[in-house]
């Protein structure tokens, strides 16, 4: 497994972790009312969870798992997916802290889409079938 | 494929099946309290089918730690299964009935049991999952 998707695929496994933390704290307080707080946690609990942990695992996999290009490209460049996991981490960061600093939120958002058109790039040319490969 | 890949799968498909039955009920005109399901379809859809289909895949797909071992065989992939929806069934009886019955003792409790279920379900799959993940390089130099 690549560097790149090795780190994309640990780094969502934490988000995961972290959005279904979250999730169990609001679930309680739904049960038991800790602090009106709480319900602020709700914005994070599911930008974590699409974008830190959904989206982020399935690129990871795809850089892994995908065709790669013939001859000696392999994956493509390596610097690219270190930025596109870079891109869609800063992202989900922002997105998180725009709870308390609403300006990042668009930031955050243009991070994302960075990231994921760089992937887009990436990945387009290796949707491929590897009988055609000759 | 594992079986408890098959089960992932499955369970899955039934929670899409149900969370865009519930999602078009609770648009229909005369339901009342549409938005107590709300969360109710959304976590079937995210938890119940994604991440479930992606768990069930990953156990199968992502490389084992011991080549010999067989794919049958993990106790926490199967934990996770058992945990993961029990607590969504859990969570689905109770969840939506907290406004309606708020005089109950039992049901904050158990959507407080579903909570702990869920989450120590998705404990057991990352456990599972993380030494998995690793470059092939290292992979290769454990084996030898």
């Amino acid at each position: 497994m690549p560097g790149p998707a090795v780190w994309m695929i640990r780094l969502s496994l934490c988000y995961l972790l972290f959005a279904v933390v979250t999730g169990a704290f609001i679930l309680v307080h739904k049960a038991f009312p800790l602090h009106t707080a709480v319900w602020g946690v709700l914005p994070v609990h599911y930008e974590v969870a699409i974008w830190g942990w959904l989206v982020q695992f399935v690129m990871g996999t795809a850089y892994w798992i995908f065709p790669r290009f013939p001859g000696d490209s392999g994956r493509g460049p390596v610097w690219l997916a270190w930025g596109i996991l870079t891109g869609i981490n800063a992202g989900v960061w922002l997105l998180a802290a725009s709870v308390f600093m609403n300006d990042i939120a668009i930031a955050g958002r243009t991070s994302i889409l960075l990231s994921v058109l760089a992937f887009t790039g990436l990945m387009w040319n290796r949707v491929v079938s590897y009988r055609n490969r000759t | 494929m594992p079986s408890i890949t098959r089960w992932f799968i499955k369970a899955g498909m039934i929670w899409l099946v149900s969370g865009v039955m519930l999602a078009l009920v609770a648009e229909l005109p005369d339901v009342q309290g549409a938005a107590l399901l709300l969360p109710v379809y959304w976590h079937m859809i995210v938890i119940g089918w994604i991440t479930q289909v992606i768990m069930g895949v990953s156990v199968w797909m992502f490389p084992r730690k011991k080549r010999n071992r067989k794919k049958e065989h993990s106790l926490l992939a199967t934990g996770a299964f058992f945990l993961l929806n029990g607590g969504l069934i859990v969570r689905f009886l109770s969840e939506p009935f907290l406004p309606v019955f708020d005089e109950s003792t039992v049901i904050p409790f158990l959507v407080v049991f579903s909570a702990i279920l869920q989450l120590t379900a998705i404990i057991l799959f990352v456990c599972e999952i993380w030494p998995r993940v690793q470059p092939k390089r290292k992979r290769k130099r454990e084996r030898t």
